[in-house]
């Protein structure tokens, strides 16, 4: 026999002026099971909870109703005051009997303390039916894995690696670096990316707590938050990261050459090749898909000319498992194709570049040296236009979003053009100019004043062959007419796409993806760098596009999650999650597919005792359940509980009023 | 439409490779001309089966039961009864490898009076959906029809309604042979036999059957199949049927033309979700 | 409430005629993180709401099963208000638009067989809409008045 206790709260005069609070009492009184009632002006002040925890000593109460405050407010705190009684703290109800009552109904106070009343019934019944619950507790482990080594990766591996959390560092090129690598100087301040970029790689790679596996994918992730298991295969490299002092004689005497990606296709690499000369490890790789020796069997001369004989052609795939407690995905950004631009002549014409092509050119460990030139005849560009939003904001082309970086960026290359080409003329077509962030805006202006790059609001309708001259047909729209410019090199501002890879990733890592490929985080306004899977967390242009300071930024809040998740040795988590209760699961497994949160697996058991036919029945880790209850509605056996809101929980309320 | 020869030949085919262990099919009835449901595990008992256009039971009812557990079975499916199997493959109750399905291109049933159906005349996936082998030519899925008895209840008052589902209610006796003849009703214990749905009921009242039945009826919602082997069950000849069509013109209509089981891997309607589904009855 | 003076009939069975002292009880059943949450800022802000509904929290739209609607049409209720996050807004990412079709479907079934579609209503109510939350207390609330009390399928002890 369920003997229960309701403490009703004045709360000063904000419930006692409106409902009669003594009358809630006798009504409660009133109920069978209820054993002890009494009000109390502060039920939340230490006496009040002084009360709470005699009446439960003294008068044997199974459970305890609060009639006081929204449960929002103080629920914990009397959960406390519970388990400071010796009483499991989940036997607690709290009727809310200020919001839902006293103020809300300030004008009626029969109808308040009647209101009151059922609220103070509701919360007795539901309580009769509260179960003991205990705080769950997740063992962890303390390895966190970073998938991608660019800007983001690096920044999240260093900040966990400083709080001596060990750190696996998945890269898939041969080399850390990743887009920044790529970029000559950074917007606003135009400092060079290189120079703090690489003393960045370098501490990846000396780092004490960061292992750094270059060359290498994850192919597979098991398991739940703070419990993952990765493997990661390590493509083969064919040279002996261990011999190999990285001198460089191979490369040079490599015959095949093959389009350098890190210089977006302009000049050629060698089937073995460091990416660029900072390159993080500064090791070379054999290309398998167009090394001479791998496909035919003949040449071999990096072999003969190496000298501490690092090249080992028999090298294979290896398979890397680690276990990880955490999982920051950081797999950057790529450019989206132009070619639907069949109006500009995208693909037609050879001096029609993008933007990462240009900033190549434009940069002094570039293909060009530094210096832009037309990739028709290599002239040096005199005149340069500029279209922003290829593809971004261009519903009818497929891509809704504002890439977000085109517009600084694009103002950078108008600057950088200037000081390498002092003669030069920049014009830039654009729809707006977004330069919100901090120095953001002075920086677009410099470069309308300093460089005399022309912007011209509108949008290019048709580029076309004149001599060797490209025609830019498009409209100023401020001054309502039609322009035409003609240029020596156009470049085009593509939109910013996630990596290709995304949707496989999300996948295999069991978390979701928008229909452009960007990974989803949890809420966007308030979990933005967590995702809907615990454990997962999203850096940089891998969620969507953003700058470096943002990417930076978003790194380090994702080292600070995970820092905060491996805080200490277990993970306590609230007990309000779903139980399955095998007997009555048919093992119709929809609950699987509805749980958000991938928290469902099934099991087989015996289908009797001792019977060596199996059945298959839903089996809940309570490490992952979030206790939303989808699950529990769904499922028609009634198999599944949400411990805290069961069926007779809430029944019982409802049967009560 | 009469296929008894084929598969009387494929069924004895089947037991001859030893490919099945049982034959589930039709037989004649012992005392009129109207057929049952026939559980075949002697191969010799293969002449016995028939399949005409009486051949009104869904047979995959009889793949929850325990003599085709774990067993190999052999199976007629009509164009509704394959549904009702594509959602017991998608819901893990039986395993595809351990049947053979002889789909039918069903030209509709007739009920004892020799009348075509109602299901059948408004029937849309009249072909097996998943076969090993078809009888019969296919016909292709048909315009999606609304039950002509849900059109008639549309028109009338909501007086007059309650009044029509009150007398309905009220003669239901909670025997459970509509639950016991779903094929989709498998549950180790129903939920309207748990404590916590019952406790609050009558044992044999008009809203005991208001609870069970509605009940019944949304967890059927979005997996009904439409083979009223329910109907055919119920001792008292309630329409059970406007419950199952009611909740499936809604979902057709509302969520993408949603229609229990055709497609392979569907697990009904209440599992997935639509970003485009209707939110104009929300305040 | 305001007294009601007229004489209230119920609206599926036109022969039942409200006791005068006859009050409507409606069962609020929201979700913890907007709607409840929604209902606390309107007390915080004294916003005023008819006084007939009881409220239930459940931690997400989606935990509510369709027979908790008809358990409490047969038992206490005279109507239904459930109550969850806006599309997209859901705590647990998805909850509420599964929600969203099955009381669709449970909305027209209880239509068809007699229940008067103001009966059981349901609303979007974000943490920062109180006033919204409000509105639509004050809208079912009438909308039950006007309907009478509810006699259908009631278990007898619950009989009002």
């Amino acid at each position: 026999m369920a003997r229960v206790g309701v403490f009703v709260c004045f709360c000063g005069a904000n419930i006692a002026d409106f409902v009669d609070v003594p009358t809630v009492v006798e009504e409660a009184k009133k109920i069978r099971e209820v054993k002890f009632a009494i009000d109390y002006k502060y039920m939340c002040s230490d006496p009040g909870q002084q009360m709470i925890r005699d009446a439960i000593v003294q008068h044997r109460l199974t459970s305890i109703v609060v009639a006081a405050c929204s449960p929002r407010m103080h629920e914990k705190t009397f959960r406390k005051a519970l388990s400071d009684a010796g009483m499991n703290p989940y036997l607690l109800e709290v009727a809310n009997i200020r919001e839902h009552s006293s103020w809300v109904h300030q004008k009626d106070k029969k109808a308040a303390t009647d209101k009151a009343g059922d609220l103070v019934r509701m919360a007795v019944a539901k309580s009769i039916a509260n179960e003991q619950l205990h705080e769950i507790s997740v063992p962890v482990t303390k390895r966190a894995l970073v998938i991608g080594g660019g800007i983001a990766g690096i920044q999240a591996a260093l900040d966990i690696a400083d709080a001596r959390i060990p750190v696996t560092l998945v890269e898939r090129s041969p080399s850390i670096g990743g887009r920044m690598a790529q970029l000559d100087e950074t917007f606003p301040t135009l400092d060079c990316s290189q120079c703090i970029l690489t003393p960045k790689m370098v501490d990846v790679a000396s780092h004490p707590y960061i292992e750094l596996i270059p060359y290498s994918e994850v192919i597979e992730l098991d398991g739940f938050v703070g419990n993952y298991k990765a493997k990661i295969r390590k493509k083969a490299s064919y040279v002996n990261f261990k011999s190999c002092t990285g001198c460089g004689a191979c490369w040079q005497k490599c015959p095949v050459k093959v389009p350098n990606e890190y210089n977006m296709g302009i000049d050629k690499r060698k089937a073995i090749y460091t990416p660029f000369p900072q390159a993080v490890p500064n090791k070379p790789v054999i290309d398998a898909e167009h090394c001479t020796y791998l496909l035919k069997g003949k040449c071999g001369i990096c072999a003969k000319v190496c000298e501490k004989g690092s090249i080992d052609y028999t090298m294979q795939d290896e398979i890397i498992e680690r276990e990880i407690g955490a999982v920051v995905v950081a797999t950057g950004y790529g450019m989206w194709d132009a070619k639907p631009y069949e109006e500009y002549g995208v693909g037609r014409y050879k001096d029609i570049i993008n933007s990462l092509e240009f900033e190549r050119m434009v940069s002094s460990n570039g293909p060009t040296g530094g210096v832009p030139m037309r990739p028709s005849d290599g002239k040096i560009p005199k005149t340069v236009v500029f279209i922003k939003c290829v593809g971004s904001r261009d519903k009818a082309k497929g891509i809704e979003f504002c890439s977000k970086i085109c517009c600084m960026y694009t103002a950078k290359h108008a600057i950088l053009l200037h000081h390498k080409v002092h003669d030069s003329r920049a014009y830039i077509f654009y729809m707006d100019i977004r330069a919100a962030g901090k120095g953001y805006e002075e920086f677009v202006n410099r470069a309308q004043v300093e460089t005399g790059a022309v912007y011209l609001r509108g949008r290019v309708s048709k580029i076309y062959q004149k001599g060797d001259k490209l025609m830019v047909r498009g409209e100023d729209a401020q001054i309502g007419q039609e322009v035409e410019v003609e240029a020596d090199l156009v470049v085009l501002a593509t939109a910013v796409i996630p990596d290709k890879g995304n949707p496989a990733l999300a996948r295999l890592l069991g978390i979701s993806y928008d229909k452009y490929g960007y990974l989803s985080e949890a809420h966007p306004k308030l979990r933005p760098v967590e995702t809907a899977k615990a454990g997962i967390f999203l850096a940089g242009c891998t969620q969507a596009p953003k700058d470096i300071p943002e990417t930076v930024a978003q790194a380090s809040a994702c080292a600070a999650k995970v820092c905060g998740l491996f805080a200490g040795d277990t993970m306590k988590k609230d007990p309000m999650v779903s139980t399955v209760s095998r007997e009555f699961c048919s093992g119709c497994q929809n609950c699987v597919k509805v749980c958000p949160y991938q928290a469902i697996v099934t099991e087989d058991i015996p289908l009797g005792h001792g019977s060596k036919e199996m059945r298959t029945v839903a089996k809940i880790n309570e490490g992952v359940c979030q206790g939303c209850g989808s699950c529990v509605a769904i499922c028609r056996s009634m198999a599944i509980n949400l411990a805290g809101f069961t069926d007779p929980q809430i029944i019982n309320e409802i049967v009560a009023i | 439409m009469d296929y008894s020869k084929q598969i009387q030949d494929i069924a004895a085919k089947l037991f001859a490779d030893g490919k099945i262990d049982v034959f589930v099919g039709y037989r004649m009835n012992s005392f009129d001309d109207n057929q049952i449901p026939v559980v075949i595990t002697d191969p010799k008992e293969v002449a016995e089966l028939v399949f005409t256009e009486k051949s009104v039971f869904n047979l995959t009812n009889y793949l929850k039961a325990d003599h085709t557990r774990n067993k190999r079975v052999g199976l007629v499916v009509k164009g509704c009864d394959s549904r009702s199997l594509n959602l017991l493959l998608t819901e893990s109750q039986v395993k595809r490898e351990k049947l053979y399905i002889i789909g039918i291109a069903c030209e509709g049933v007739v009920d004892d009076k020799g009348q075509k159906m109602q299901n059948c005349v408004e029937c849309i996936v009249p072909d097996a959906v998943v076969f090993d082998e078809m009888l019969g030519t296919p016909k292709g899925i048909r315009d999606y029809i609304v039950n002509a008895d849900i059109i008639e209840l549309a028109g009338k008052g909501l007086v007059e309604r309650r009044e029509y589902f009150e007398q309905i209610f009220e003669n239901c006796i909670r025997c459970n042979a509509c639950r016991h003849s779903c094929p989709l009703c498998y549950c180790a214990k129903c939920c309207i036999d748990q404590e916590t749905a019952t406790i609050y009921n009558g044992s044999n009242t008009s809203s005991s059957a208001f609870h069970a039945l509605m009940t019944w009826s949304l967890h059927l919602a979005g997996r009904c199949v439409d083979c009223r082997n329910c109907e055919k069950a119920c001792p008292s000849h309630l329409p059970l049927h406007l419950l199952h069509k009611q909740n499936e013109k809604v979902i057709y209509d509302n969520f993408q033309n949603h229609l229990a089981g055709v497609e392979e891997g569907d697990r009904g309607a209440f599992y997935k979700y639509s970003l485009k589904d209707p939110d104009d009855f929300i305040l | 409430m305001e007294e009601v003076k007229e004489k209230i009939v119920s609206i599926e069975k036109p022969d039942l005629i409200a006791p005068p002292d006859w009050k409507p009880v409606i069962v609020g059943i929201l979700c913890n993180w907007c709607s409840y949450a929604g209902s606390d800022l309107t007390g915080t802000s004294r916003t005023q709401y008819p006084p007939n509904i009881r409220i239930i929290r459940v931690p997400c739209s989606s935990r509510v099963d369709p027979w908790f609607i008809i358990k409490a049409l047969q038992t206490t209720a005279d109507g239904v208000l459930i109550s969850g996050c806006h599309p997209g807004d859901c705590h647990y990412i998805s909850g509420n638009y599964y929600a969203r079709r099955r009381f669709l479907v449970t909305r027209e079934l209880l239509k068809m067989v007699g229940f008067h579609e103001h009966r059981v209503q349901f609303s979007w109510v974000s943490a920062a809409e109180g006033s919204k939350f409000a509105q639509v207390v004050k809208k079912v609330t009438e909308d039950v008045i006007k309907l009478g009390p509810l006699h259908l399928y009631k278990k007898e002890n619950f009989s009002k």
